[in-house]
This record gives C-alpha cells, sequence and structure tokens, in this order.
C-alpha cells in the first residue's frame, strides 16, 4: 500500500491515463444501471395519473406532487400495515439477536461430544429453501392456534441458522481469559453472555439485527401462506400485493409506485445507515469461513 | 444455552422436513390433520413424473426452475466478478459508491422489485423498451411473451441479487495477497494474463461459495411470479416454488405438493454435490 496524497485529480487518484477513464466509464454506467429503476419508482410515484399514462413514458414529472401516497392509504391500510411490519420485523429480530446469542456462544466456547456434527446439522438448514418445509409447517402452526395472526408469521423465525453461524464466527475470537475472569467473579453463564461476550461482538450484533430486520420486513411467502387472507394482519409487503388489481391500467402507475416507495424506505434506509456492519458481517462469514 | 435455538430449529425445520418425506408417500390433504394421511408407495412420485396434465405441469415446473437458476448463476457469477473489480480498484475513486448502489438493491422487498419491473417491462412504449430505442435497439415483449417472459424474471432477479455477490467478489479479491501480483508484473504478464492466471483461480473458493447461495437462491423466486404472471403466459414461467405453493397449499394436495418439494431438496443435493466436484477437480488442474 502507498500513501495516499491529496489529489487535484477530481475522481482520478493521478494523472488520469487511458484506462482510468474506462474504469470511471464503467462505474457510471453500472451505477446508472443499477439504480435506474429505483429512481424511475420514485419519479413515477410523483407524476400525475395523465403523466403516467402518456406515451412515450414522460421521465420527470412537470410538478411533483405526493397525491399518489394520500391514494395509497385509501386502497389498503397503510398505517396498520406498517405497523404489522414493525412488529413482525422488531418481534422476530430481537428472538433472533436472542438465540444467536446463546447458541453462538455455546459452538464457539463449550466443549462437547458431538458439537462438530451438530454445528454442521444446523448449518445445513441455513441451504434450506423454504418451500421445502411449506406445506407441513402451514398445518403445523395450525395445530398450534396461532395460524392467521402476526404470531404465525413470527414464531416459526424466531431461531436460524444464519444467525447462529455469525455469532459463533465472531465469539470465537473473543479471548477465553476475559470469560474465566467473569467466572471467577461468581458471574453466571446467562451473565457471562449478556455482560461480557455480548459487548465484545457489537459489530456482528449489529449487523445480524439489520440483516434479520430487513429480511424479515421483505419476507413475503411464508406470512401470505399463514395469514390466509386475514388482510388486518397483512405486513406492508402482502398490503402490496392487494395495489395489483390496481396495477392494470397505467392510470395507477403512481399510486403502485407510490405504495412500492414506502415499502423500500425503511429497509434501504437502515442498509445506507448501517452498511458498513453488513459488508463485515459478509466478508467474516461468507469468505473466510 | 443451546436449548430454545435447537428446540426451536426442531420444530420448525427439522420436523417439517421430515413430515415433508413422510408426507411425499401419503394421500394427503392439507386441508386436514396428519393423522387423516394414509400410505400410498411411490404413487405420488409416479403421477408427478406421468403423463397426465400433473405431470406435465411438474416437468414443465422443473424444467423452468433449472433454466431459471441456470440462466441467473450464469449471469452473476461474471457480473459479480467484473463489478467486484469496479468496486475494489483504486485507479478512480467511486468504488464505494458503487457498492452502495449496487448492494441497496439487494435490501429492496422483492414485492417492490415485481411492482417496479412490471411497469418497466411494459410491451408497447414501456419505459424499457423506449431507453432501447434510444440506442437503435428493438423492444422486447418481455413478460407478455412466452418466449422472453423466464429470461425477463432473470434479469429482474440478477438486477436485485448482483450487488450481494459483488460484495462477495470484494471479499474474495481482498484475499489474494498484492505479492502475487507483483510478482507476475516482475514475471511480464500484462492485465489480461494477470486476470486469468491470478484473479480468477484464486478466487475459486469465493466462486464456488457464490454459485451455491445463487442456486439456493434462484429456487425460491416467488414474488414476481406469484404477482406478476401466475406462472404464465402458458407456463412459461411456473417455477417451483409457485408450484409447489399451489398445488400443496392452494389445491390442498399435500401428498403430491410434499412429493415434488422432495424432489426438489434432491435435485439441490445432487445440484450442490457436482458444483463441489467440478470446484475441487479445476483445483486440481490449477
Amino acid at each position: 500500500m502507498t500513501a495516499r496524497t491529496i489529489s487535484f485529480y477530481g475522481p482520478f487518484r493521478r494523472k488520469p491515463a487511458l484506462g482510468d477513464w474506462l474504469v470511471l466509464t464503467a462505474i457510471i454506467v453500472v451505477a446508472v444501471m443499477a439504480a435506474f429503476p429505483l429512481v424511475w419508482m420514485v419519479l413515477a410515484s410523483l407524476e400525475t395519473p395523465a403523466e403516467t399514462m402518456r406515451t412515450p413514458p414522460v421521465w420527470f414529472p412537470a410538478t411533483p406532487n405526493l397525491n399518489a401516497y394520500g391514494q395509497v392509504a385509501g386502497v389498503i391500510d397503510a398505517g396498520r400495515s406498517f405497523i404489522n411490519s414493525a412488529i413482525v420485523a422488531t418481534v422476530t429480530t430481537a428472538g433472533i439477536l436472542l438465540t444467536s446469542l446463546l447458541a453462538g456462544f455455546a459452538f464457539a466456547k463449550y466443549e462437547f461430544r458431538g458439537r462438530s456434527w451438530l454445528f454442521a446439522a444446523v448449518i445445513a438448514t441455513m441451504f434450506l429453501p423454504p418451500i421445502i418445509t411449506l406445506i407441513p409447517l402451514y398445518r403445523l402452526v395450525g395445530y398450534l392456534h396461532i395460524d392467521g395472526n402476526l404470531a404465525g408469521v413470527i414464531v416459526p423465525n424466531l431461531a436460524n441458522a444464519f444467525g447462529i453461524f455469525l455469532m459463533r464466527q465472531f465469539i470465537r475470537g473473543v479471548p477465553n481469559e476475559l470469560i474465566d475472569a467473569a467466572r471467577i467473579d461468581g458471574a453466571s453463564e446467562l451473565r457471562v453472555v449478556f455482560s461480557v461476550v455480548a459487548p465484545s461482538v457489537v459489530p456482528a450484533i449489529a449487523a445480524l439485527a439489520l440483516f434479520a430486520f430487513v429480511y424479515h420486513w421483505n419476507s413475503y411467502l411464508w406470512p401470505l401462506t399463514v395469514l390466509e387472507g386475514n388482510t388486518s394482519q397483512y405486513p406492508i409487503v402482502i398490503s402490496l400485493s392487494r395495489l395489483l388489481s390496481y396495477n392494470r391500467g397505467a392510470m395507477n402507475t403512481g399510486l403502485v409506485m407510490a405504495g412500492a416507495t414506502m415499502a423500500v424506505l425503511p429497509p434501504v434506509i437502515l442498509f445506507v445507515i448501517l452498511q458498513r456492519f453488513f459488508v463485515d458481517s459478509i466478508v467474516n462469514t461468507g469468505v473466510k469461513g | 444455552m443451546l436449548g430454545p435455538a435447537l428446540l426451536l430449529l426442531g420444530i420448525f425445520v427439522v420436523i417439517p422436513m421430515l413430515l415433508t418425506i413422510w408426507l411425499s408417500f401419503q394421500n394427503w390433504s392439507s386441508e386436514t390433520g396428519f393423522d387423516t394421511a394414509h400410505f400410498v408407495g411411490l404413487s405420488n412420485f409416479q403421477e408427478i413424473f406421468g403423463r397426465a396434465s400433473v405431470g406435465r405441469d411438474f416437468k414443465n415446473a422443473l424444467v423452468n426452475t433449472a433454466l431459471y437458476t441456470g440462466g441467473s448463476v450464469v449471469l452473476l457469477l461474471p457480473l459479480s466478478v467484473l463489478f467486484g473489480l469496479l468496486v475494489y480498484q483504486d485507479r478512480v475513486r467511486g468504488g464505494v459508491i458503487l457498492r452502495t448502489i449496487l448492494f441497496s438493491t439487494y435490501m429492496v422487498p422483492m414485492i417492490a422489485v415485481a411492482l417496479v419491473f412490471s411497469k418497466l417491462y411494459a410491451p408497447a412504449d414501456g419505459p424499457l423498451n423506449e431507453i432501447l430505442g434510444v440506442f437503435g435497439l428493438p423492444g422486447s415483449a418481455w413478460l407478455s411473451s412466452p418466449d422472453t417472459a423466464l429470461g425477463s424474471v432473470v434479469l429482474l432477479n440478477v438486477w436485485q441479487q448482483v450487488g450481494y455477490f459483488t460484495v462477495l467478489a470484494v471479499a474474495g479479491l481482498t484475499q489474494i495477497p498484492g505479492s502475487v501480483y507483483e510478482a507476475a508484473a516482475i514475471d511480464g504478464a500484462h492485465a489480461i494474463q494477470r486476470f486469468f492466471g491470478i484473479t480468477l483461480p484464486l478466487l475459486r473458493r469465493t466462486l464456488l461459495f457464490s454459485a451455491v447461495i445463487a442456486v439456493i437462491n434462484a429456487v425460491q423466486v416467488f414474488e414476481p411470479v406469484a404477482l406478476i404472471t401466475q406462472g404464465g403466459p402458458v407456463g412459461a414461467t411456473n417455477v417451483l416454488t409457485y408450484h409447489i405453493r399451489r398445488v400443496g397449499i392452494e389445491r390442498s394436495e399435500g401428498g403430491l405438493g410434499s412429493a415434488m418439494a422432495v424432489t426438489l431438496m434432491l435435485a439441490l443435493i445432487v445440484m450442490i454435490v457436482a458444483l463441489f466436484a467440478l470446484a475441487r477437480r479445476g483445483g486440481d488442474e490449477a
């Protein structure tokens, strides 16, 4: 690594050569293509129905307005859906953090017979697409009398293999001396986890919290299946699909895009603020394994 | 310590998985309790691979899923390496901004992606066709023709997921020691030789991991199909997650749906073992 010097070359790190211009062009092209659908979504949500119907399409609204956002509330109970989404994502995330921290600690720091095969079995569930278990699970929550409500959405997801894996990877790096010192001071195992281990792996906890929150905010297949048409319990992503009947005509494009924009904002804003943790945790779990 | 996690995973993952396998040998309506199931041997499997419409629909969904998965992996892996190099390089600033933009698409709920693309893909004078027109390219029928519908869903999936795989590729690139490149530069290797001689072989583990994840993600495609195409036109986008749910839950054919799920599980195991074998063979040659 060479020391970075102050650059007078704008986006370039030194006097630009032809290759640098090519790289810059490539970055811009890829960034524009990646951002385009989302930018278009927001622009369309600000257009009037007359503008969204025009061909060729209007790219920029003449007078951006938020009318479409008001209309969404008239079609679906957006407020209720947002609260449902927030409950599902928050409670599920809290549960995942708790179960992953405890199990990750046990797999990282306890020696017991069968540890490695048990851990391998847990990891294997990470690679199981949800559709494989969907049919019996749908019946199973009926036996537990939690079908058709938010508990049915939340309870089956309170533990997951990815969380356990992530926590174990990071907790392995916590020095044993630190843990033993707390034990000698008479701390219970639970106290060791919450007052010694957890504070040492805050970045991993942040990453897992964000992953879990975004995943369960966005989750579609399971809530759709377990809620069985009980619209008062729908999270926002399921309610959005009810805008489908309004999706046919171009007239309602603005309405549909306003709904989509509302659902997209929470996870994307969370990510942009805290992306450092996401990226670090992917590097730690994905490749170093 | 392990109690809560293992209890939950046991009840909500392991037991349902075993039930799926058991149910695949039963005649069972998913509207009724498990006690109403009765053993029918392999007849569910005979039916889903048979010549009647149940078999035709399932085999079609299996082929569509294979094409969709293959298409997604074939596009995602090279793009992730290419974009990874753009993020990782330090000739030009902007890599981190590019990473942020690419990865933020991965945070967008698939349902919103599906809604947006259902509009962008409008066949007559739709936004994407307009843009293609600006570059003098012919428009496409996108989701409205059986020839292009599945490919359009692949593109939508690639758009959403490429950021995640780019981050994986960057993580892999960071692991390659700079000294290897310096040695190659001294030997006079030019950029393209360095890429194929060093970068690609040393990314093998990353690419294997990416391929496995891409396959697992691809078989889960559901929202665009459920929301926009309902498996059509003429079955062109009928993929397994959508089809299994339709048969096993909407039509209550729990036994048939479970046999399809078991088939998918076996196909995935074969595919992942094959990927590992491929990566190992490539490793011996390198």
